[in-house]
């Protein structure tokens, strides 16, 4: 039988995906009401994001060390919920708005969130692969929730057959670490490794870091990701940009710096080749683009390129746990920014797939003071204008990078941020100095979502040392 | 006998194959068939593997890797056919109203 | 030449060739068909692995299940039963030279490597594989956490389809 401490090192997990169970039952009885069945799905989020608080500096392994529980997943799994609950709110509207609101919306969400806790803890190659096709195959059908457009339907498409192709990868790599290393569980390969240094681990670890750089959007591996981004129903892309993300980025932390250490050297020039690029082109493309959700798609790529930046000196004792600190940090920074961003696109996008453009956004600010000066902020904490969180993020992120001996990826970093002033500004210039008419959604949930995401950018990079505590807490030694 | 090498060359050979045939083929059908050929040749290299170092932990690897299998050609093959349905065609340059 | 050589060669040129068949057919229903035939060879190895109910799995989930609702789809998109038009784009040779050089760095790095020379042993008598096999899939020792959250998985995979197939009232 499994043992108490099984179970308490997973309850999260295992509560929320009773819950969700739960919840796919209970739907079939609120037949007109599934504005309830979203304030269950948010109360089961809530209490998921108690007993994750409640762990808080525990550490224990269960299953036979299949999943852990420490700082770092208790970090990642707070976030993620949180995330969650942000991706609830923003849809509560959004749903009702397109004529899409079925509970199954809800229900997949948990499942996904469910997949993406049990990633940050899994420490077997195993659990890792179903954790992420847990996250992901949730993520496919909410992509083409939205079937009365076709742009949604071909956005799940698209994803579905790029995250199945780079699913190909991620088992394939596992299979060569297994062949190496006659294990699956994490730390037997750091054990196995560290004797034996070869080429197929090298190849293996290389296709695993394929497998979750489409999962994270890293260039070369990004091609899905403005189509999927600007096709999937807007509340599907805020919460898949962000989840997706730390998901992908804490399993990519975990596997490699738990398992692979003996290979960093290799693995390091890799990761600094893909940060550099992703950095670029996704900051580059952005400039060329209209349309504000495929825009916002670069970003994302741009700051995956950013958050890959922290992970390069993973192998290195001495530097990792200051630069790994600072990349979770920035992980926290961009999930508020980004839902507060999209919560923003949510407001002005109509029924009919009108107010997407840049040009939309013309004269927001004499129509909607509160939801300019929010944007404002946002535009201004992703490229990392003080006062934003994204500053802040950024400042310990190159410090970090400066300190670990990678002075020229942190000078690419910021010319690269200089670089996506010139796309951000623009909207915020649209807004403040253009003429414009648009029509905007108001609604409860929807207000409180960018209110709160404004907010807190502000607040916290006012006084981050507490936050930034916390994700140093949440490094992995 | 046969060195399991020679089992790890096919199987890489025939990965080469699934992954060329999802990059160069434009039918999602195809594709996702050619995905098909990438797991299996993923699968046939961990039960070289798993036989070879005499623990199980790779078959049941390859056990859990068709069960995701199952799974993810659920879900993919009611998009295909939704999408069929509702464009009647599925070829993907046709299947193109999002700009890349 | 052993028969056991025999046999791996012949299942590898079928895999191999079938294979091919389903990444350059154009026909639809013919590539569903290739694909059982490479996913039976890969069966036939499992089998000369010592993984009898692995390859029993495969036939019967793989084959009977995966493969058989590909043939499903295919009849039920069957006005693209043949894939008319240009059936490889347009980056095609590109991608076939990294696919190439992808192929000849896997295969020079397994030639080159001789952790792997030697055979399969075979089980000594008297071992229940399959018993060892079911007991690792349930217990909590070994693998029951990923089996349950398979399960999890496969719940929600459902509701996904059938959510995606559902035909609503007032939809045509």
């Amino acid at each position: 039988m499994p043992q108490p401490q099984d179970y308490q090192t997973l309850l999260p997990v295992i509560v929320l995906a009773v819950w969700a169970c739960a919840l796919l039952l209970l739907d079939s009885f609120l037949i007109q009401r599934k504005g309830l069945t979203a304030c269950l799905a948010a109360a089961g989020l809530a209490i998921t994001l108690g007993l994750t608080l409640s762990q808080i500096g525990r550490s224990s392994s269960g299953f036979s060390g299949m999943v852990v529980l420490d700082g770092f997943s208790t970090f990642i799994n707070a976030l993620q919920l949180v995330s969650g609950l942000l991706g609830v709110a923003l849809a509560y509207a959004y749903v009702k708005r397109m004529g899409i609101e079925r509970g199954e919306y809800y229900t997949l969400l948990l499942f996904s969130v469910v997949g993406m806790m049990l990633m940050a803890q899994a420490t077997d190659l195993i659990v890792v692969f179903i954790a992420l096709e847990m996250l992901s195959i949730p993520l496919y059908v909410l992509a083409a929730f939205n079937r009365t457009q076709a742009a949604s339907e071909e956005a799940g498409l698209k994803y579905f057959l790029l995250g199945a192709f780079s699913t190909g990868f991620l088992v394939y790599g596992i299979t060569l670490v297994y062949g190496a290393t006659a294990s699956t569980n994490l730390s037997a390969i750091f054990a196995a490794a560290s004797s034996t240094s070869n080429l197929l681990l090298t190849i293996g670890a290389a296709l695993i870091l394929v497998g979750f750089g489409f999962k994270v959007a890293v260039v070369p591996f990004h091609m899905w990701t403005p189509d999927v981004y600007q096709g999937a129903p807007t509340a599907v892309t805020g919460f898949m940009s962000s989840g997706a993300k730390i998901a992908g980025f804490a399993a990519l932390l975990r596997v490699f710096a738990t398992a692979f250490p003996a290979i960093a050297a290799d693995m390091t020039d890799i990761l600094w080749a893909l940060a550099a690029v992703t950095m670029i082109l996704g900051n580059l493309v952005a400039i060329s683009q209209t349309d504000i959700k495929r825009m916002l798609a670069y970003s994302s790529i741009a700051h995956a390129g950013y958050i890959l930046m922290a992970f390069v000196p993973y192998g290195n004792p001495a530097v990792a746990p200051v630069s790994i600190a600072a990349g979770l940090f920035y992980l926290a920074a961009y999930v508020i920014t980004n839902f507060g961003a999209w919560g923003v696109v949510i407001a002005l996008e109509q029924p009919d797939g009108k107010g997407l453009q840049i040009s939309d956004y013309s004269g927001l600010f004499w129509r909607k003071r509160g939801l300019a000066v929010a944007m404002t902020v946002f535009m201004l904490s992703l490229i990392g204008f003080p006062p934003t969180i994204g500053m802040v993020g950024k400042f310990y992120l190159f410090r970090a990078i400066i300190d670990g001996g990678f002075t020229g990826l942190a000078i690419i970093g910021v010319i690269a941020s200089l670089v996506s002033a010139f796309y951000y500004l623009r909207v915020v210039v649209n807004m403040f100095m253009r003429e414009g008419e648009q029509k905007i959604e108001r609604e409860f949930w929807l207000d409180l979502t960018w209110g709160a995401a404004a907010f807190l950018t502000v607040a916290i990079s006012l006084a981050p040392g507490w936050l930034f505590y916390l994700a140093s807490a949440a490094g992995l030694r | 006998m046969v060195p399991v090498n020679y089992y790890i060359i096919l199987s890489a050979i025939l990965f080469t194959l699934g992954a060329l045939g999802v990059l160069v083929r434009r039918n999602p059908l195809i594709m996702f068939m050619s995905i098909e050929l990438m797991l299996n040749a993923a699968n046939l290299a961990m039960v070289a593997f798993s036989s070879v170092n005499h623990s199980f932990s790779g078959q049941i690897f390859v056990f859990f890797v068709i069960a995701v299998a199952a799974a993810e050609v659920a879900v993919g093959l009611a998009l295909i056919v939704q999408i069929f349905k509702s464009k009647h065609t599925i070829n993907v340059d046709d299947v193109n109203s999002l700009k890349g | 030449m052993t028969a056991a050589q025999i046999i791996f060669l012949i299942t590898a040129a079928v895999i191999l060739g079938s294979a091919f068949m389903v990444v350059t057919t154009k026909n639809l229903v013919h590539a569903a068909l290739w694909l059982i035939v490479t996913l039976f060879g890969a069966a036939v190895l499992f089998a000369t692995l010592n993984a009898g109910f692995i390859a029993v799995v495969q036939v019967v989930i793989y084959i009977g299940a995966i493969a058989i609702l590909f043939i499903f789809a295919v009849m039920l998109t069957r006005r693209s039963m043949t894939d008319t038009g240009p059936g490889l784009n347009r980056g095609w040779w590109l991608s076939a030279a990294i696919a190439l050089l992808t192929f000849g760095g896997l295969v020079w790095l397994v030639s080159g490597w001789g952790g792997f020379t030697k055979a399969a042993p075979a089980y000594p008598s008297g071992f229940d594989a399959v018993a060892a096999l079911a007991h690792a899939l349930v217990s909590p020792e070994a693998f029951v956490l990923p089996f349950e959250v398979a399960s999890v998985l496969l719940l929600a995979a459902l509701v996904g389809a059938v959510y995606i197939a559902f035909q609503r009232k007032g939809e045509e």
